[in-house]
């Protein structure tokens, strides 16, 4: 029963990691491109977004769309900054690391928005309830289904409308994408507003789980959604989801064997044994495959 | 008949960086012929396309395209024009299905013409009976011929008045570089104009209706089949060498 408990306590939390990792899942997949400043721009959002709330003190209702508003606009500003002028394919380095210089830009800018330690967040205040012995906190059962919700949204926006084929034309090559026609700046930049949403989406729930913010949130989103991508596999959308809940149950049960403090050590334990045997991950193998047969054709 | 031109250029100059790659080309285009841009390698050809296809930007010169001047406009303008580039090593798109390759081609019509797309998607597997088989199957899977007629249909997919394109032929067995060659014949003898840009000379011979010639940037001939087999010092250049 105590191991029942502690699984889905783990699943539960796991798709937190989910969301964050569909977002970065999302970018990777069309930019083939990493944004480590993805939680710092998340806690940007929510961090001019509480502040608005304190100014105005608005009610829950208008606060969520706030805090979606202002994680993809400075989602946006990441990528009109680190993505767009270095868009050929000898920027995918530097890219990387503009994106880590403006990750410490918006730490800083986010504490000088928040200045203390811990901030409270408004919480959405959904009871735990029993069901025959086990305990379900309700925000977080809320917090799985959303992350289903939304990561069947976007499988079946990117899989089957047309939208979703030029979406994965320009992930497969967005030279000859745009020989179709196709303005791949406006489509990278549409990409990382939805991923500002998801992970603003992610953030509102995270943070009202926990009814407070703290200035390492934005670390922990890079973190945790970054390790989950990896497990369950680079660009793959479903990945993106499984590996977020396969991290949260791994580190549940061997934070409980090895005690809260292991939690992190466990984190990077997981993925640096995935890097070593399966280091497209749970889904993303297939890719690799179908890379290297497209390069020996041409 | 008094025959239209299609496409004007005018002294065009490109480069890469430092680097001169067209220094000066002058040609045109008849609507309805068929053009070819021969030429040995780093001549200019490929350049000549990016910069008619809106890929690169030239430093001087003008470009006409059916009646207007799209000198330096950009590439999904001129596709919306009727301009579409088959380009070189047929660079379609490996992970999406065959019909989802012809679905992307058809970008700038997507949201305004959905039904006309589907129509014309039937249009072109009746037209390439190999692409209908290969429908549901991954582009990258395919051989480097049906590649190219894949890369064929979805540049026809943006509905194009000129279709440029460059190398059909390479990397390709003979027999299916027949093939292509008469695909694109017949692309033409249906009115579409087409500028053919070829390493393979003898076949471009074969199909073409007036040539260009370029050297080092420059173009060094231009005129009818005629012309440019009476020309001896460019058959000896040019032809004389090559295979296939």
């Amino acid at each position: 029963m105590e191991y029942i408990q502690i699984s889905i306590d783990g699943i539960l939390y796991g798709s937190s990691y989910s969301l964050i990792a569909l977002g970065f899942s999302l970018v990777f997949g069309v930019m083939r491109r990493i944004n480590l400043a993805y939680g710092s721009s998340l806690l940007l959002g929510v961090a001019i977004a509480l502040w608005v709330e304190n100014k105005l003190n608005i009610s829950i209702i208008f606060f969520i769309p706030i805090v979606l508003f202002f994680c993809s606009l400075s989602n946006l500003y990441v990528e009109r900054f680190c993505f767009a002028p270095h868009n050929t394919k000898a920027g995918v380095v530097v890219s990387m690391i503009s994106s880590f210089a403006i990750w410490m830009q918006l730490d800083e800018i986010s504490s000088q928005l928040l200045p203390d330690r811990t901030h409270s967040f408004p919480s959405l205040e959904i009871s735990t309830f029993e069901f025959g012995g086990l305990f379900f906190r309700g925000d977080q059962i809320l917090n799985i289904v959303i992350a289903f919700i939304i990561a069947a949204i976007l499988f079946l926006a990117v899989y089957k409308t047309k939208y979703g084929i030029v979406l994965r034309a320009v992930s497969n090559s967005a030279d000859t994408a745009k020989l179709m026609g196709c303005n791949t700046n406006l489509v990278n930049s549409l990409t990382f507003i939805v991923a500002g949403v998801i992970g603003g989406i992610a953030a509102f729930l995270v943070l009202s789980t926990e009814s407070q913010v703290t200035p390492l949130f934005g670390f922990w989103c890079t973190l945790k959604g970054l390790v989950a991508m990896m497990i369950g596999g680079l660009g793959s959308l479903t990945g993106a989801f499984w590996g977020g809940l396969l991290l949260g149950l791994l580190e549940a049960h061997l934070s409980y064997q090895f005690g809260p403090i292991s939690r992190e050590i466990t984190t990077f334990s997981i993925l640096l044994i995935f890097l070593i045997i399966r280091p497209g991950g749970l889904m993303g193998v297939n890719i690799y495959k179908d890379l290297k047969s497209r390069d020996e054709r041409i | 008949m008094v025959e239209k031109t299609i496409l004007e250029v005018e002294g065009l100059e490109t480069s890469y960086d430092m680097i001169k790659a067209l220094k000066g080309v002058s040609l045109s285009a008849l609507s309805g012929k068929l053009t070819c841009i021969l030429g040995p390698n780093g001549a200019g050809k490929s350049t000549l396309l990016f910069t008619l296809a809106g890929i690169l930007d030239s430093d001087r010169g003008k470009v006409v395209f059916d009646g207007e001047d799209i000198t330096n406009q950009k590439t999904s303008n001129l596709v919306e024009k009727g301009l579409a580039l088959v380009p070189e090593n047929r660079l379609i798109f490996p992970h999406l299905t065959v019909q989802e390759n012809l679905l992307a081609g058809a970008y700038t019509r997507l949201a305004k013409e959905r039904q006309k797309v589907e129509e014309d998607i039937l249009a072109m597997y009746a037209r390439f009976p190999v692409l209908k088989e290969r429908s549901g199957q991954l582009g990258g899977t395919m051989s480097g011929g049906e590649q190219q007629m894949l890369a064929v249909a979805r540049a026809l997919m943006s509905k194009p008045k000129l279709l440029l394109m460059d190398e059909p032929s390479v990397g390709l067995a003979p027999m299916i570089v027949s093939e292509i060659f008469s695909i694109i014949k017949q692309l033409n003898e249906e009115g579409i104009s087409i500028v053919l840009v070829e390493q393979n000379a003898s076949k471009a011979l074969e199909i073409g209706d007036y040539f260009y010639l370029l050297d080092q940037g420059k173009q060094i001939f231009g005129g009818s089949r005629e012309a440019i087999l009476k020309e001896n010092i460019i058959k000896k250049a040019y032809l004389g060498e090559s295979t296939g």
